[in-house]
Parts: structure tokens; sequence; C-alpha cells
């Protein structure tokens, strides 16, 4: 099948090389490999310029002489085709090369090492000199990123069904507007369409495939949103908690401000799901102590009056 | 990681993606030799001699020596001239484009707040990637992992010296000092493990790096005592009571009914007992019964404090 690559390349060399629009019976005269009928040459073009496509090549679509509406005319343009990231350091690149090796094993490995071969065709050195020492890998579970991101980009409507906080299953549509991953889950952000609010889920709660919808037209990205804050989120009410002197590591992980009292500390906790951060609490035990909100207290006393029931 | 390891097959489009990326990597390494020129591109080096072999066949129209590729490999070492419309790289593909920005966001979370010059850098090239490839700034990768500890316990391995860590163990909810050996970081399941001999337990234990809050060269001898027998295993039984999906996860079982009962068992008694007060009367505990009546006696002390 080496005709077929070989014709590709000819074509691309060719309208790479042309200043003006070609037409196509120019490339018919004078590239090689179109053969047969006129009708077959035409069929065959085509489907080369779809091929081209796919590969992320862009045709550019002219006409030779804009005074006469003759027949249309194809170029590529250099500045489209090349990859521009315009000045670029050594440190840059060996960065670039670092970012890569972040996906083996994982889903997008194999569109990493094609960038990296790109990269390394710029004929820039790499200063691994002052690169980090960093043992970081990617895994995703096969979840398909660049379709989420390809859905951001577009503001696409994601469907898909959820598995939800009691495990039942429900149908999501929402418009995804972010990426992210933490400690080695991965979590997309979206407006919810069906309560147009933001909401965050993770990647292996969703139940079967994803299928992207043609989005709402007049859908804007959320002013306040930032993708590096999607964890952090300080819109939330606190909880005023106590934790024992030396315990409870995990809950200060996630506290905004922490006073020492002796034998406590207290601790402010954004409450981000009232359901998880009381499962979290009781977690540990009585090493630590809720004063507010009621709301709370009273989820808190409630689940251990079941406890009891249920074990005593 | 299929490095260096050949491909199976590849269709006309892959083919003719490869032969277009293969002509500014030459360009820019003049006389590589055909075997690394395939291990680069991921193919045989059969697979390599025919793609070069149809380049070869390539130029502009006319088609006569003056405009084909002159592309020399018969010694066994690739060189490249006369190619100037194909010598510069292809632009970055949406898919491509994605695989870096995240890579460098990981990247980003690694680095320590000191080194501002990488900061600075990694944003620079995000910004100007993401441009690139019409990519949404949307994207966050973080580890959870501290640089400083990855960058100790490599430095042990490599130097065969001991560490003193301290660790988080969640279980007991205690950060503990202990003096380890350092053997090899190994991922599973999305965690970063260290696999070291600990001389607090003398015995071999992974650590959960994420969880590792400092590590410091420290002096150790060659471990000698014989390991020491590993802990026995509880075994447990719940009920479900309530679905959840917390329960679900937590007890990893995915398949539950109201009603299920559920037998596993676990090496830590504190781990059973947290998960059932945390699963919050979701799950019921009937055996082994020191733990159930513990799990009363603890929910009625916090009672106590709440109510009292």
């Amino acid at each position: 099948m080496s005709r077929k690559s070989e014709r590709l390349i000819n074509l691309t060399i060719a309208l790479l090389a042309t200043k003006r629009f070609i037409t196509k019976s120019e490339i018919f005269k004078t590239i090689e490999g179109y053969e047969g009928s006129p009708e077959a040459k035409g069929r065959m073009f085509e489907r080369d310029k779809d091929d081209l496509r796919t590969l992320g090549i862009e045709i550019e679509v002219g006409s030779f002489d804009p005074l006469f509406n003759d027949e249309a005319g194809y170029r590529i343009k250099q500045e489209r085709y090349q990859l521009d990231l315009g000045e670029i350091t050594a440190l840059e690149v060996s960065l670039l090369s670092l970012a890569a090796q972040a996906w083996q094993g994982a889903s997008l490995d194999d569109a990493a090492q094609r960038a990296l071969v790109k990269l390394n065709s710029l004929g820039i050195a790499v200063d691994e000199a002052n690169l980090p020492d960093t043992v970081l890998f990617f895994s995703d579970g096969g979840v398909d990123l660049a379709m989420i991101t390809m859905a951001i980009a577009e503001h696409q409507i994601l469907e898909f069904t959820y598995r939800n906080h009691d495990l039942s299953e429900e149908e999501r549509r929402v418009v995804p507007i972010g990426l992210s991953t933490r400690s080695g889950f991965w979590y997309f952000t979206g407006v919810d369409q069906d309560i147009q609010e933001v909401r965050t889920f993770r990647f292996d709660r969703v139940i079967g495939a994803f299928s992207a919808k043609r989005g709402p037209e007049d859908f804007e990205t959320p002013e306040d949103f930032d993708a590096q804050r999607v964890f952090d989120n300080t819109n939330h009410e606190n909880a005023l908690v106590d934790i024992r002197r030396g315990k409870g590591t995990s809950l200060r992980a996630l506290a905004i401000a922490t006073k020492s009292m002796g034998e406590w500390d207290q601790v402010q906790i954004p409450i981000l799901d009232m359901k998880t951060l009381s499962s979290l609490l009781l977690w540990h035990g009585d090493d630590v102590y809720v004063h507010s909100p009621a709301e709370l207290r009273e989820e808190i006393i409630a689940t251990l009056k079941g406890l009891v029931n249920l074990h005593g | 990681m299929g490095k260096g390891e050949a491909k199976r097959t590849s269709s006309p489009l892959e083919r003719t993606s490869r032969l277009l990326d293969l002509v500014p990597y030459i360009n820019t390494h003049q006389g590589i030799s055909l075997v690394d020129l395939a291990e680069v591109f991921e193919v045989s080096t059969e697979q390599m001699i025919s793609d070069l072999t149809t380049l070869w066949m390539c130029g502009l129209p006319g088609y006569t020596p003056l405009e084909l590729m002159d592309l020399d490999f018969e010694s066994g070492y690739v060189t490249i001239r006369n190619a100037p419309t194909l010598a510069k790289p292809r632009s970055i593909t949406h898919e491509e484009g994605v695989a870096l920005v995240l890579g460098l966001e990981v990247l980003r979370s690694t680095i320590s707040s000191e080194r501002l010059d990488l900061i600075s850098a990694i944003g620079s090239l995000s910004q100007r990637i993401a441009g690139l490839v019409n990519l949404p700034s949307a994207l966050s990768a973080s580890s959870g992992i501290s640089s400083e500890v990855t960058v100790s316990i490599r430095a042990a391995i490599k130097n065969r010296s001991g560490l003193k860590i301290s660790y988080h163990s969640l279980y007991k909810d205690e950060i503990s000092e202990r003096v380890v050996l350092p053997l090899e970081l190994i991922e599973s399941q999305s965690y970063l493990y260290l696999h070291a001999y600990c001389f607090t337990a003398q015995d071999f234990r992974h650590f959960r790096v994420d969880r590792i809050q400092s590590a410091d060269t420290a002096q150790v001898e060659k471990p000698s005592a014989a390991p020491t027998m590993s802990p026995e295993k509880i075994g447990y039984q719940l009920k479900v009571h309530k679905l959840t999906r917390d329960v679900a996860e937590r007890f990893e079982e995915p398949n539950l009914e109201a009603g299920t009962v559920l037998k596993a068992s676990s090496f830590s008694h504190q781990w059973i007992t947290r998960s059932v007060l945390a699963s919050g009367g979701a799950v019921e505990l009937t055996s082994p019964t020191e733990i159930r009546s513990e799990i009363a006696k603890r929910a009625k002390t916090i009672l106590n404090r709440y109510e009292g």
C-alpha cells in the first residue's frame, strides 16, 4: 500500500511548495499517482483531501484568478502546516519532553510520543541539567481525555449516566468547562444543563460511554470558574471543628484556618458536601468534635444514634 | 510500554503521517543509524527501510533527480538533502496538545515553589500550546506528592542509603517516624508506593508516597534480623442496610443490594472500626463481636459528648 502514502506525500509537497492556488487538472497532470478516468481521479482526490484533513493538514481552497469565476484551486499554507511555538529554549524543550514522558503506559502515550518526535525535530539540544527530578506518571484507566477537551473547546453537551451518592443512576447533560486530576482520580467540571449549576464529576463514577451533542449556542463559561481551584472552592460555608492534637492529619489537610487550644486545635473546614464531610468526621471517631453548623451536628448525631441502634 | 518495540502493521494514513514526520527528524539528526531511527518511530528496521524507500521516490512534480529528495541510507546511516518543503516539523494535533498541556500541569504541581524559572517556563509553554490547538485553559492536574520527598527517595535508592521518614498512617491516624532502607518505587492502582525495609517494624513494608511527609538521609546498618511473621488478617462480616456509593467504594463491592451480606478481611482492626463508623449506619458489622461492641461503645461515647 505504499502507492497511496507516496501519492499523499507528493500531494502535500506540491501544495506546500506552490505560492498560488493550483487547480485539480494541474494536480492530475503533474502529480504522480492519479490514474484512470477523470471521474476516478476526481474521487481519488476527494478521498486524499479528507485523509490529509484527518492528519490535521488544512487544505485551503481558493480561486486562481478572483476576476474570473473559474476552476477552484488548492494549496497548503506553510505557516499552518509547521509547528510554530515561537522562540523556544533548550530548557523549554526539555520540560516538554518530561511532560510527554508522564504519559508512559497511559491513554495519551502515543499522542505524547508523536508530539515529542516533532519537538525533537526542531533540532534544539536538551537541557537536562536544569530539570526537576520527578517520577510522575499519569494513570487514567482509559478515559478519552481528548474527547473531553474537544467538548470543552466547542461547548458541546456531554450526555452520560452517573452513579450518585446513594448508588442510584442518573442521566446527566453537562457542558464541560474543566478537566482535572488529583490523587490518581480524574474529574471534569461542567454546567449541569438541567439545574444550570456548576458540578464536578469523577470519571470512574460514569457508567458506560459519553455521547457528545451540539451544545447551546449562547453558552458562556461562568466567569468565576477557575480550573486550578476546583478543589478548594472558597464560596462554601465552613464547619467549625475541634481536632485532638497530633490527630486528624487528613482533616487538617482540608482546613483553611487552625487555632491551637491546648489539647485540641480548632479548625475551619469548607463544606463541599455535607454527607462526605460527615462521613470523614465519623472516621475520626472521638478525636473530633463539631461545633457548627447545626445542620452538620444534627447529621452526625442522627448517624451516631443509628450506629448505636444497629450495633448495641 | 511499547518503547523500542515494533508495532504490528500500520494503515496507509499512519504511514503517511510517519513519513511526513521522518523528513524533519532526519534533517536535524543527519547520520542517525537506521536502528536508532526505527526505535524513535517505534517500527521495525525492515519497516523503516521500506518507509525510506518510499520517501526516496517523493518530491516535487517533475520527479527528476533534481526534484526528488536526496536520501541516503545504504550505509546503515541516514542522511537527507534537498527536502526544503517538508523540512520543518508539522504542527501538533489537538490530542497531542492535550497530552502536553496536562503533562506540563502535573509537572508544575511537583516542582518546588522556589524554582520560579521552571514555573514561569511551564506557564508560558502551556499558553502557547493551548493557543496552537484551540485548547481551553481549563485543565488542571496535580499529584499530591511532594517533590522534595521523591527526590530524597530516588537518591536513597541510588546510593543504597537509609532514610528517616515521617509517615501518616491513615488507619491509626498517627504520624510516625520510621527509619527505612528504600528498595524501589512501585506504581499500583494510580498510587506511587515506596517498597522498603522498615527498621522500626523490622520487616518489609510498602508506604504510599503521598503520605510520606518528609524524608531525610539516615545512617542504617544492613537488615540482619529475620523478617517477622506477617500480621494475621481479621475476617469480618457486614450486612448492608442502605445502598450508598461510599459503601460500594470503601468495601470495593460494586454489586450491592439492601440486605447483602458481605464477607471480607483486613489487616487492620482500626480500619474495620473506622470504616463502619464512617459508613454511618449504611452497614452493620455482624462479626467479629468484639469489634461490633466496640463500635457501639465508641458511637455512644461520642454521642454523649454531643448531647451531654
